[in-house]
């Protein structure tokens, strides 16, 4: 990790730290400064909770941004609620259709085509998959055709009621993805990264709902193929069970960090820059950062 | 009563709803009235195919190129009992393909129906109000050939080969209201058509079985009768 800067340190407030703890959070606050400023981000939060040291660490961590794709994360929950009830099976066909109902007056919208990365999903228009192939799709390569099918058949109130259920403030789902008329209202859905982290750590712990649902929706996650975030601050060996975000002013990302001979670490970094900046590289800078606070003693091959 | 309630017509099991368990008939509904878009009222069938497994529903051809699986083909929307076989699609759904076929033909290319885009049960949760798919003769096609329609050109174009075939073919106009338009398939249907084999006799339907009521909403009002009303 690069040292930090003269300028960085001089606004610090904090003065230096005597114990070892208190100074990798005094080295983490100068910095998540630095990157901050060195990727102009006009917002930055983070929240990490490590089950090895137990240390929960928070920066700006109840700002609510724009959720992007990490609201897949609280559809994947719903599911998972539905299918532990006995209410849904995660064989059932689902018919993969390209319409949908805006949550303003209720019109009917199609999502762009061109703008979902997933084809395996569109290449099933007019037939099925099923439940497990959607949860699949809608996380691994954040189809959002996956994710609105899902919404419709778990229904959105479903979602709220699991985030309710499991007393997990801080993630808002109002909707599913591309409804254009509702962004234009601003009814947009919206996450705080100690939102996200009390989920993640929820599914870790094999408390969200059952142990099972926890390890199907942790083995879905673990097959994430954006790994530009948080995966790439960290050494190739690290398994990350992750959801990431972006849409053109944010980049967030979302994940359980599991490293060979430690327990694992929960961390949420989101991000927010202006339209014309670009996403750059400041969640996996922070992702590095974090690894060599808690655990960059154990593996040094970056 | 001397007529089976079963009875077999060209491979396929007739039966009569009213002869099903209590879970398929509080289901299919047979002979129900049911209220379409308009508030017009519709009797639902009675008379069903009974398909004993799915090796069963692709091995039966109902024409040249349409099996009877491509005419069930339901998701998670449809009640659970019927994604399990034995499945039941109402008898009329024979004329249906029959129409398909020949939509086939003028169209020149495969015909594809949609996964609910054939008969839909009364207890399908897109079944709100009574549609021709609730009779096994209405069809939603999302592709022809290669071509996906979904662009108000394409459906028009074969809306118009389908109500060119015959004037029991309607088809709903492109447009975004749903139930009234199809902005991504056509759809097509025959009306409300019910189909009785002519291996059954309809004599039954005048002097029902010993405790057996003629329609299921008889058994329910019979009930009704039975239970003094709540005072406010």
């Amino acid at each position: 990790m690069p040292s930090n800067s003269t300028q960085a340190k001089e606004r610090l407030p904090i003065p230096p730290a005597q114990d070892s703890v208190a100074s990798a959070e005094v080295s983490l606050y100068r910095n998540v400064l630095r990157i901050r400023q060195e990727h102009s981000l006009l917002d930055l939060g983070i929240s990490f909770y490590d089950a090895e040291t137990t240390i929960q660490w928070s920066y700006n961590a109840d700002q609510y941004f724009h959720a992007a794709s990490t609201m897949k994360l609280a559809i994947l929950l719903g599911v998972f609620r539905q299918v532990d009830r006995g209410e849904l099976s995660l064989e059932a066909p689902v018919h993969v259709r390209n319409r949908f109902t805006s949550i303003v007056n209720r019109e009917p919208f199609m999502l762009d085509l061109g703008r979902d990365a997933d084809p395996d999903v569109y290449g099933h228009l007019g037939k099925t998959l099923t439940v497990r192939e959607l949860a699949y799709w809608m996380i691994t390569k954040s189809s959002n055709l996956a994710t609105n099918l899902l919404v419709d058949v778990v229904g959105i109130n479903t979602v709220q009621l699991a985030l309710d259920e499991l007393d997990i403030d801080g993630v808002r789902v109002l909707r599913g993805v591309e409804d254009q008329r509702a962004f234009e209202a601003h009814l947009n859905n919206e996450v705080t990264a100690n939102g996200l982290l009390k989920m993640l750590r929820l599914i870790a712990d094999g408390k969200a709902y059952s142990q099972k649902a926890c390890d199907d929706m942790l083995e879905i996650m673990l097959d994430q193929q954006y790994r530009s975030g948080i995966p790439a601050g960290l050494p190739k060996a690290a398994r990350v069970a992750h959801k990431t975000g972006n849409i053109s002013t944010v980049h967030h990302d979302a994940g359980i960090v599991y490293l060979e001979g430690r327990k694992p670490y929960v961390l949420v970094i989101l991000t927010q820059f202006s339209a014309d900046q670009g996403r750059g590289t400041a969640v996996a800078d922070v992702s590095r950062d974090i690894f060599n606070t808690l655990a960059g003693n154990l593996d040094g091959d970056e | 009563m001397a007529m089976s309630s079963v009875e077999v017509t060209q491979g396929l099991k007739v039966v009569d709803a009213f002869d099903l368990d209590d879970e398929l008939r509080a289901i299919l509904k047979p002979g129900e009235m049911v209220r379409d878009a308009q508030g017009r009222r519709h009797r639902l069938p009675r008379y069903f195919y009974e398909i004993a497994s799915h090796e069963a529903a692709l091995s039966t051809r109902l024409t040249t190129h349409f099996a009877m699986n491509e005419l069930i083909l339901n998701d998670l929307r449809e009640a659970p009992r019927l994604q399990q076989y034995p499945r039941y699609v109402p008898c009329a759904v024979r004329i249906l393909a029959f129409y398909l076929e020949q939509f086939r033909a003028a169209c020149g290319a495969s015909v594809h129906i949609a996964v609910n885009g054939g008969y839909r049960s009364p207890s399908h949760k897109l079944s709100s109000d009574a549609t021709p798919h609730m009779w096994g003769t209405a069809a939603d096609v999302y592709r022809i050939g290669s071509s996906i329609l979904k662009t108000k050109e394409l459906i028009e174009k074969y809306n118009d080969i389908a109500e060119d075939l015959s004037d029991d073919i309607l088809v709903l106009p492109y447009g975004h209201v749903t139930g009234a338009n199809a902005d991504d398939h056509l759809h097509l249907d025959l009306g409300f058509v019910t189909l009785i084999p002519r291996e059954i006799s309809e004599d039954r339907m005048e002097q029902p079985q010993e405790n057996r009521p003629r329609f299921a909403f008889e058994e329910r009002r019979a009930k009704d009768r039975r239970t003094p009303a709540a005072e406010d």
